[in-house]
């Protein structure tokens, strides 16, 4: 039963890392613009498709898809940003810039189930099927992969925003825009600075989340869900407590499916989202703000 | 990794999306005209069938419509149900007021077919199924529907029984999705084996938002001795259990014992995009390729010369679909009621996936629909001829 229970711990982080890179992208855009991105799903979505084609014109250098879908989302990020979201933003209206979310992402969608059609794709790595065992544990290389690139991703991302000026004045930006204005810091490159990094880490968690989905030009709308729910137990904004929710979320699931049913995860995710809501409003690490500080 | 050459799936991927957005086939205006509807799944996870399913019936749309049937020729719009009661039901209302057809083939979920056909009942048109397996849809009263597929009782009981005396099983976990079909299917699997005298050690339902099948697959493993595993998805879904089944070590693929059991849900082509995984794995399909029939055989022909590709069972079914319309239009029907009529009467049709004759539920009670085959190494396949 231990190994049982190790087993699905590691299933759980797995996932659990899928989760983080994926609610990254959308805890840093609400951070600073207080806006959920709904297109996330779908630059997930296509970097799952840029990584598995460059995958396999490049005769399976996952790696080199891997960079391809992060640079393709970072462009398509500020694409979205320059000839849409900051032109909306700038008349004021913070329900223009959400409304067009909504249609970057239906015309994403259908975009690329004209290109691709519906069929779902089979995206195999050559770390796919490579399985390790040892003391009754397995796991595939892609499984340590993913766990590897999250880390060092989340890592980069930390030290970024810690330690660097503009990752200070992204948080300076997502505090207070207006006193950060008045600081020096041009708050609308500090946005397209976090668009452009939203979505690479979007395009990214599609290439690691890519072999793990069922394929389709809908893929990323699955985990977008769960994603929101990640974003909102770990607090609004919150790297921190998005990294935590996203792991608990995982190993909820793991477990979940072990000890009880796996018809009952979303049941258990949304009672969690709920109780969040009712006793903690703030998420597990509240993201001080302008209003609270 | 898939070793399809990439061009070779595009294009066609993107020549079939295009093809749905022309939606109609026309007809001469001065011919007399069956109007087919066509409910299939084109969007969500389930749109391989819509678009496997479109191939086939146009491929015996232009069959018939060259010389035409009884004077009639054969016009077929198509409206996206989505694999899902509300999209169905919304689809469903579109087809009958904009197209007023005589006749409506689809859908291939249960959930949607069970929300379609009290709105096809209310208008009077005949439904004719070729997809669903839930045993709701034929029950007495559905006088309107009818299914040229066995039923999940049928495929139910004919699974379990094979599993327990020609497999020799004992042991079976159930994996299916949480839909009317995939818990339908499970339970009768479930309760035949039982009664068999096998065991079923798990029945594990999930949703079809689940995507990563490893924490399954790990309790599977755990659970010790497992025969057989049947197995109720949709592809998108199927593939990563088997995959995840495989990685476990579960089944043939991975090294492990266990047998995968499955259905016609699974597309053609499933093999080579789950690769060594499906070693084993043993599924009834709708349509034998290897059948020697006449009829078996002009189809394939006429399929590749079309299509430039190998038919699968989907292509198969609506081809047959379409057939069986035209048989009740060669006997006299005319009209929605004279379509129903002829339709309930069928005894001896003939189809490339087998011969149908409706019960008084309007059920096809033939076996010989359902073709049992097993995964070989090189991924080809042997047929068991079980039926």
């Amino acid at each position: 039963m231990l190994t049982i229970i190790l087993q699905q711990g590691i299933n759980g982080l797995v996932v659990g890392s899928l989760y983080v890179l994926v609610a990254l992208g959308l805890t840093l855009i609400y951070g600073v613009l207080v806006q959920i991105n709904f297109a996330h799903a779908d630059i997930v979505t296509l970097g799952a498709f840029v990584a598995y084609f460059v995958t396999h014109l490049l005769s399976g250098n996952y790696f080199a898809g891997i960079a391809f879908a992060l640079i393709v989302g970072g462009a398509l990020g500020w694409l979205f940003n320059t000839a849409i979201f900051a032109p909306l933003l700038n008349r004021g209206n913070e329900l223009l810039p959400l409304i067009a979310t909504i249609g970057v992402s239906i015309m994403l969608q259908n975009a690329m189930l004209l290109m691709l059609g519906p069929v779902p794709y089979a995206f195999d790595t050559p770390y796919s099927n490579h399985v390790i065992r040892f003391g009754g544990i397995f796991f595939t290389v892609q499984s340590l992969l993913i766990i590897v690139v999250s880390t060092i991703t989340i890592g980069l991302l930390y030290g970024f925003m810690k330690f660097t000026f503009l990752g200070k004045a992204l948080r300076a930006v997502s505090q207070d825009r207006e006193t950060a204005g008045l600081m020096g810091i041009n708050p609308n490159y500090i946005i397209m600075l976090t668009f452009i990094i939203a979505s690479a880490l979007a395009g990214m968690s599609g290439a690691m989340l890519g072999p793990v989905l069922v394929l389709t030009p809908f893929a990323g709308t699955a985990v977008i869900v769960k994603a929101f729910a990640i974003v909102i137990i770990g607090g609004f904004g919150n790297v921190e407590g998005t990294i935590i929710a996203g792991l608990i979320v995982g190993l909820i699931e793991s477990y979940t499916t072990q000890f009880l049913d796996p018809g009952l995860i979303d049941i258990i995710v949304f009672a969690l989202l709920l109780l969040t809501l009712a006793v903690r409003p703030t998420g597990l690490i509240a993201e001080r703000r302008d209003e609270n500080v | 990794m898939s070793k399809r050459p990439l061009r070779k799936f595009l294009i066609p991927a993107a020549l079939l999306s295009v093809l749905f957005t022309a939606s109609t086939t026309s007809v001469v205006a001065a011919d007399k005209v069956i109007k087919v509807g066509g409910l299939l799944p084109i969007s969500g996870p389930g749109s391989y069938f819509g678009v496997q399913d479109k191939q086939g019936a146009e491929l015996a749309i232009d069959q018939l419509n060259k010389s035409g049937v009884n004077g009639y020729k054969f016009e077929v719009q198509y409206e996206d149900s989505a694999c899902s009661p509300l999209p169905a039901t919304q689809a469903a209302q579109r087809l009958i007021e904009q197209f007023k057809p005589d006749v409506v083939i689809g859908e291939e979920c249960s959930d949607a077919t069970l929300a379609i056909m009290p709105v096809m009942a209310q208008a009077k048109i005949p439904l004719l199924n070729a997809g669903s397996s839930s045993i709701k849809i034929t029950e007495p009263g559905n006088s309107w529907t009818f299914r040229i597929m066995p039923n999940e009782v049928m495929q139910g009981v004919d699974i379990a029984n094979n599993a327990y005396k020609r497999l020799n099983a004992r042991n079976a976990v159930l994996l299916h999705e949480n839909t009317n079909a995939g818990i339908g299917n499970a339970q009768v699997f479930g309760d035949t084996f039982i009664k068999d005298g096998g065991q079923v050690l798990a029945d594990i339902g999930f949703g079809r938002d689940v995507n990563d099948f490893t924490s399954i697959a790990t309790r599977v493993a755990g659970l010790g001795n497992v025969d057989v595993i049947p197995t109720y998805t949709l592809e998108g879904q199927g593939l990563k259990i088997t995959q995840a089944l495989t990685q476990a070590g579960v089944v043939k693929g991975g090294g492990g014992h266990a047998i995968q059991l499955g259905t016609i849900w699974l597309p053609f082509g499933f093999e080579q995009k789950a690769g060594k995984a499906a070693l084993g794995y043993i599924r009834i399909v709708q349509f034998d390729p290897t059948d020697k029939r006449d009829i078996v055989r002009n189809f394939v022909q006429a399929f590749q010369a079309r299509y430039n590709q190998d038919p699968t069972h989907l292509n198969a079914h609506a081809f047959d679909q379409i057939m069986l319309i035209a048989d009740v239009v060669r006997r006299g029907a005319t009209d929605a009621q004279s379509i129903r009529d002829g339709l309930a009467a069928t005894k001896d049709f003939s189809g490339v996936t087998g011969s149908v004759e409706f019960d008084k539920n309007n059920q096809n009670i033939k076996m010989d629909t359902v073709h049992y085959m097993e995964t070989n190494p090189d991924l080809s396949w042997t047929a068991l001829k079980w039926n």
